[in-house]
């Protein structure tokens, strides 16, 4: 009774960097949602789960992202608490657990599925119908996932429809979705106001580099033909020091987010101090507030690697790269 | 709560997910994280190493299954001149791995013995070398044979004080399926008993036949050596005083294989007889007064004239009277004197315990063979593709003996199998950090890094040594011996040659095996280039050789 399985032929798309960059869908409102990307990435939501096939290097990328969330949560608790605090938290099974955490942009459930283990009571939202049919339907099968310990949701919904909520988590992740948002200003407030206080937020993109259009577009789409073309748009892409200037002005107001029209002059409405306040040379924010970090992918290894703060003035963040920045409490 | 949100979502979104409903735990089905199939030497050091760690022992459901009657290898117990004839080297590196997860204070060490010394001889040119433990830093022993038993059983009894791992004997995986559903489907392994257990992870450590491996669709490649091994376990006389303790091994290359003997008390050693299928027959039939005279002769007598014996035994010479008097009329032939160490009528010590100059580059000799310990088994090449399973056959690791085979004649087989377990074991952990699912491609693919071209290597350097001493051409011999005292000249290269033979960390292992890889494949090439030439090979070509040789190891 043992079948055979068809062999899989290693394919060119595992030792390219960027092919298989994100089919996941936009998080998105009736105001930010690109219909057309959300129709390209449903399309293409099948193959979500499958390891070794498109959406490949995602999978491989996600480990690196749920490394670069605990290294952060660690290191704010022992800020916050010293290092009896950090140690004991590390020592966990669940690191996270008795934190509530959104998972904006979850597709098919690879980070929210990860951050559910770890112990967080994990909200994942998508804007496409059939990512959060995939995700459910993958976490069902998982006895640790849909076990009563555990608290993974999905629901159909984006981040500015959650905002009219009262509800706010104590983590706030949005990997690979707001380069293919139409209005990023938008979307980034509305993720900034599902932080709680003393919370934090944790992004993943692209910036727009010479070096991220010839690996994310010209090379993986358009000469290797590994990802289909249209994944990504080169205005879309963005840089580090744009979302730093934005929590350097970023001021939420009680009302709804006005919808400001260059970065950086977002919601400049009365409160009691930025999210950003100070930088150093080149800009750089202070560790204790924000943090950029490039990612690279390593063919010879197959895994994504974490760039050291110290690689460039940027965390070498040249093509993808992580974003953290924390809520102040008296914000 | 993921099922409930899910049903009420999906509810709302109108969505049709036929798989989602598809899967419900019925009575006979088990769920477990870790379902490990086999419980030889590989299997139960798994989940020895997965509950040393706390996040995967508070975390992980594992299962051990295995068709044998565990009990009585974990009440097992011989006396303590008796030993089984099952018996590996156990390498530092295995050593250190197995303290690190607690078990090495389980085994009894009475029952081991360490290995400071291999000597290492070609059968016909007679080209030597000699590793020495004391040559390379930071290791007393090159390794430490220990019986099979006296692991699995230190490995049953650090499971059963860490009730973590359920434990099922007696009772055989009979099939396994993959369950229905299109997405994310779990194998699902039928048990003799009539349950079903559904795996996140399953492992094979099923050995060499490994049902796990066809399971999952995993081919393999390799062949069988056309050669059996016959173990037997040996008493012979203690060393004397003026001698060395027994803790040489000795390996003498055959045109029909590699004959190993391996200390494991003062008086007593353990034999690995590689040999034709045929031989090994009459070897493993034959009684005991012979096969410990044909073992003495096997690792005196000349090529030539073992080759007759074998002869005179197939012919069916079989009783001990007969075989003596061969061996007594080839040693006469051959000029062996009766008090050389080579001479298997004699005493190796004379009668003032002073024993022959030549004795320490041989074993004792045998004078008898332990009751019912002459066993033999075949041996094989045998390499899987990949080490894990793919899209049908997704959710499946390959561990030991199921995912490689190898000709003993190195004492790695047991070695690369721990050498698997460990980084499985790591690979896991790393995973349970990062909230990964454990059974999935990406979060084991570490793991496949890490063990895949590292055995590979090792294999095939295992596998050109037979290749290559197995020739009895005469430009293979010469150029074999020309090899074999060039390595023995370079410290460099025998430093290494000495890792790969048991010293030494896990990260020295492999610049080691690289080394020896590399040196095996210059004396591979080396004999074709010497077969070229041919008979015409004069003295002054051997010299240009022979430097041209040390010139490629000085290289190394
Ligand atoms: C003569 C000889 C000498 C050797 N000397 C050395 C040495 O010096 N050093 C060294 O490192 N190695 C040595 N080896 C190799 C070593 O013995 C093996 O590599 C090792 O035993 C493999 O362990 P394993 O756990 O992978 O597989 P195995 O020991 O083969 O265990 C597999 C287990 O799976 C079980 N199983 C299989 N199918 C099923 C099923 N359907 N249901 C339930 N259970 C099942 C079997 O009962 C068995 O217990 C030697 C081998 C030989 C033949």
């Amino acid at each position: 009774m043992f079948s055979s399985v068809q062999r899989q032929t290693a394919r060119l798309s595992h030792f390219f960097p960027q092919n298989a960059r994100r089919f996941q869908s936009a998080a998105a409102t009736s105001s930010t949602v690109n219909a057309a990307e959300i129709a390209h990435f449903s399309r293409l939501s099948s193959t979500w789960w499958d390891e070794r096939g498109e959406l490949a290097m995602l999978h491989r990328m996600n480990p690196v992202r749920v490394r670069y969330i605990r290294e952060k949560l660690l290191e704010s608790t022992f800020e916050d608490h010293g290092e009896d605090a950090r140690r004991e938290m590390e020592s966990r099974r669940e690191v996270l657990k008795g934190m509530d955490v959104l998972d904006v942009g979850c597709g098919g459930g690879l980070l929210s599925e990860s951050l559910a283990r770890l112990g967080a009571r994990t909200l994942g939202i998508d804007a496409s119908e059939s990512n959060v049919g995939i995700a459910l339907t993958h976490a069902s099968v998982d006895p640790q996932l849909s076990s009563s310990g555990n608290s993974l949701e999905y629901r159909h919904a984006s981040a500015e429809q959650l905002v009219k909520e009262p509800k706010q988590f104590d983590v706030v992740c949005s990997m690979e979705v707001i380069e293919h948002v139409d209005n990023p200003l938008a979307f980034l407030s509305a993720c900034a106001q599902l932080v709680k206080p003393g919370g934090h937020l944790f992004l993943s993109t692209i910036a727009r580099t010479p070096l991220s259009y010839f690996l994310t577009i010209l090379a993986a789409e358009h000469i290797l033909r590994e990802v289909a073309v249209g994944t990504h748009t080169y205005s879309k892409f963005i840089d580090p020091s744009e979302l730093i200037s934005f929590f350097q002005s970023y001021r939420p107001s009680a009302s709804s987010p006005s919808t400001p029209t260059d970065l950086g002059d977002m919601g400049s409405g009365a409160s009691p101090r930025p999210w950003i306040t100070r930088t150093y040379a080149h800009g750089l924010p202070t560790r204790l507030e924000a943090e950029v970090r490039g990612i690279v992918y390593i063919p010879w290894t197959g895994e994504w690697k974490l760039m050291s703060r110290s690689s460039t003035p940027w965390g070498a963040a040249q093509c993808n790269y992580l974003f953290w920045v924390r809520r102040p409490m008296d914000s | 709560m993921v099922v409930f949100a899910a049903r009420r979502s999906l509810a709302r979104l109108g969505c049709r997910q036929r798989a989602f409903l598809r899967y419900f735990s019925s009575e006979h089905t088990r769920d477990n994280d870790v379902v490990i199939v086999g419980g030889g030497p590989a299997g139960l050091a798994l989940a020895a190493a997965l509950v040393s760690n706390p996040a995967a022992k508070e975390s992980l459901k594992i299962v051990l299954i295995e068709a044998g009657d565990l009990s009585k290898i974990q009440d097992w117990g011989m006396p303590s001149d008796a030993y089984s004839n099952r018996v590996s080297s156990i390498t530092d590196a295995s050593q250190h791995f197995l303290k690190r997860i607690g078990v090495w204070d389980y085994v009894e060490h009475a029952r081991t013995n360490p290995v400071h010394q291999m000597q290492v001889w070609d059968g016909i040119s007679g080209a030597r070398i000699t590793f020495d433990a004391s040559e390379i830093p930071e290791s007393s022993e090159m390794a430490r044979m220990t019986e099979n038993l006296n692991l699995q059983r230190a490995l049953l009894r650090k499971l059963s004080d860490t009730p973590n791992v359920q434990v099922i004997q007696s009772v055989k995986v009979e099939s396994i399926e993959r369950e229905a559903g299109d997405t994310n489907h779990w194998p699902l392994v039928h048990l003799s008993n009539g349950l079903t257990l559904r795996a996140r992870l399953l492992v094979g450590a099923d050995g060499f036949n490994s049902p796990v491996r066809s399971f999952a669709g995993i081919s393999s490649y390799g062949w069988s050596y056309d050669t059996q091994a016959v173990v037997a376990t040996l008493n012979h006389a203690s060393r004397g005083p003026f001698q060395a303790p027994n803790n040489t091994a000795y390996q003498r290359f055959l045109p029909t294989g590699p004959i190993a003997f391996l200390p494991l008390s003062p008086g007593i050693s353990s034999l690995v007889w590689s040999t034709k299928p045929h031989l090994a027959t009459v070897l493993s039939k034959s009684s005991p007064g012979v096969l410990e005279q044909l073992i003495n002769a096997a690792f005196r007598l000349p090529e030539t004239s073992l080759q007759y014996i074998y002869k005179r035994l197939l012919e069916g010479a079989t009783s001990s009277e007969e075989i003596k008097g061969e061996i007594a009329f080839r040693e006469r032939s051959d000029g062996i004197s009766s008090h050389s160490a080579y001479a298997s009528a004699t005493s190796m010590v004379s009668k003032g315990g002073i024993p022959p100059d030549d004795a320490d580059a041989l074993p004792p000799l045998v004078t008898s063979i332990q009751p019912s310990t002459i066993a033999s088994f075949p041996l094989r090449y045998n390499h899987a593709e990949s080490y894990l399973g793919e899209g049908a056959g997704s959710r499946t690791v390959l561990v030991g003996d199921a995912a490689h085979t190898v000709h003993p004649l190195a004492g790695q087989g047991l070695n690369l199998g721990l050498g698997d377990v460990d980084a499985l074991s790591r690979c896991i952990a790393q995973a349970l950090t990062q909230g990964s699912d454990i059974g999935s491609y990406t979060a084991l693919m570490p793991y496949a890094r890490e063990r895949y071209f590292e055995n590979h290597k090792v294999m095939s350097a295992v596998d050109k040594l037979h290749k290559v001493y197995s020739s009895t051409a005469q430009p293979v011999v010469w150029a074999r011996s020309v090899g074999i005292e060039v390595i023995n000249e370079l410290d460099s290269v025998k430093a290494a040659l000495m890792i790969n033979a048991g010293a030494g960390s896990q990260l020295q292992n492999a610049s080691g095996w690289d080394l020896l890889a590399k040196s095996i494949e210059n004396l591979a090439g080396f004999t074709n280039t010497s077969k070229m030439i041919g008979s015409t090979v004069g003295a002054g070509i051997q010299e240009l050789a022979k430097n041209a040789g040390q010139r490629i190891f000085g290289r190394l």
